[in-house]
């Protein structure tokens, strides 16, 4: 191997990207070239000493302000929705010709239309029927699936129950209950920490709102409790505040857990 | 049955389930987090920066087409948000204010306080580096991102990123040697 090709491998050496025989191929070289050896074992230096930089967690105030983002943009959503609707009506209007033939012309074929669309009609009930029993099974499927490895021993197959239930539209009250009963009793905080993402993708469901904010005074995780104080907040559940209270006259309180549920009493009660 | 990619879920957030963006949320602003931290160095620049990521990922969700890895798209927004970053604000990052986090308790004070060093020295020379080529480095040193993978962000080709990268190690190097006080090699 000539120096050039072997520097030019350089960087996959270090990253660790190749096979057995080419890194053999520079080691190799290297025991016989001074230059590159003395290149290749500054790198390598330079290369571990950047492992101190270690991966860092953020604080907590960054997940509080994504989801009190999240939460505004779906209200913004909503009433731009609800904005848009007079808006598609008058863009209708517009489209009636004035010409009295082409309103003629168009009340015609609006009749054809019809007529054709009630043939097609008597026919299409039947396929759609079909097609959302299919969908209705699926998402049976999915739902028992998720439910069954909720029960499991080993804690990642309950991390995939939870996470899968992710996927469903409208989960039924037993999985939701599973997932409720999952939140206060899983043996594994990581368990109990995905049952709170999920039930925030549920949180609209009157039984998950009140299970959310019953849990509060169950956990003991630091972990769970600030997750779940902060789905309070970014949901804007006022219920909570009595929850957090009685949280916040608990023994042996996390001090940063404290703070938190203080801050939220405070958002809330705006 | 495995839990739903990257990309499905984006692309549901796409078409209007907003509140999925959640589990992408979840997943990676750990990762993006660390990504700004190792490129600016200051823990308060770079979470209002994974702020800015995920407003601009809802901002332009419509944009997303499913085409290649979730997290390549992800760091190509990332990416955008820091040069505009570093657009608006031209002068340097404040390095005093950086590493306010308190070290660990179980090592020694004097342990702790070399490697607090060790890091303050690794990361100003590090915020030496050309943007572009801090941007690589970091990405194939800490995110785990394969050479095809930087190129397609970078929009180039395999080969320029692993001459680049070389070149940036060695750089790093000599700028980190400097500092340290001794002599270049």
């Amino acid at each position: 191997m000539t120096c050039k090709n072997t520097k030019e491998k350089f960087t996959e050496y270090l990253t660790g990207q190749l096979s057995n025989k080419e890194r053999e191929k520079i080691q190799a070289h290297v025991a016989e070239c001074d230059e590159c050896r003395r290149e290749l074992e500054s790198l390598t230096e330079i290369w571990t000493k950047l492992g101190v930089l270690e991966e860092e967690r953020p604080s907590a105030r960054l997940s509080t302000r994504f989801y009190s983002m999240l939460e505004q943009y779906k209200q913004a959503e909503e009433e731009n929705f609800q904005k848009a609707r007079p808006g598609f009506f008058s863009r209708l209007k517009n489209l009636w010709p004035r010409k009295p033939a082409f309103q003629l012309a168009l009340a015609l074929g609006m009749l054809v239309l019809g007529l054709v669309i009630g043939n097609v009609w008597r026919v299409i009930p039947r396929q759609k029927a079909v097609n959302t029993a299919l969908a209705d099974e699926v998402q049976t499927m999915r739902q028992t699936l998720a439910a069954s490895l909720i029960d499991q021993d080993s804690a990642s197959e309950r991390l995939q129950g939870v996470n899968m239930s992710y996927t469903l539209v409208n989960p039924d009250d037993e999985l939701l209950d599973k997932l409720l009963s999952t939140l206060n009793s899983d043996s594994s905080v990581n368990v109990r920490l995905a049952a709170v993402e999920a039930l925030y993708l549920f949180h609209d469901h009157p039984k998950v709102k009140q299970g959310l904010i019953d849990s509060l005074s169950q956990q003991s995780s630091p972990m769970v409790q600030a997750a779940l104080i902060d789905l309070m907040v970014s949901i804007r559940e006022r219920r909570a505040v009595d929850a957090l209270k009685s949280l916040l006259d608990s023994e042996d309180l996390n001090p940063e857990i404290k703070d938190r549920a203080e801050q939220g009493i405070r958002r809330l009660s705006f | 049955m495995e839990s739903l990619s990257d990309s499905d879920i984006m692309e549901k957030v796409r078409d209007g389930q907003v509140e999925k963006l959640a589990i992408l949320f979840e997943r990676h602003h750990v990762k993006i987090f660390n990504f700004f931290l190792r490129l600016t160095g200051s823990h308060n620049l770079s979470e209002d920066l994974v702020q800015d990521v995920f407003i601009r990922i809802l901002k332009y969700r419509s944009t997303y087409e499913g085409k290649g890895k979730f997290t390549v798209w992800m760091f190509r927004v990332a990416r955008n948000v820091h040069v505009d970053h570093l657009r608006k604000n031209k002068e340097t990052y404040n390095l005093e204010d950086q590493f306010e986090e308190p070290e660990s308790e179980e090592d020694s004070p004097i342990h702790a306080l070399e490697q607090k060093k060790d890091k303050e020295l690794i990361q100003r020379a590090l915020s030496q580096l050309p943007v572009k080529k801090r941007e690589a480095l970091i990405l194939s040193r800490f995110q785990d991102m394969k050479y095809k993978e930087i190129a397609e962000l970078f929009g180039c080709r395999e080969g320029t990123i692993k001459a680049s990268i070389h070149r940036a190690v060695k750089q790093l190097g000599e700028i980190y040697l400097e500092l340290q006080g001794g002599v270049p090699s």
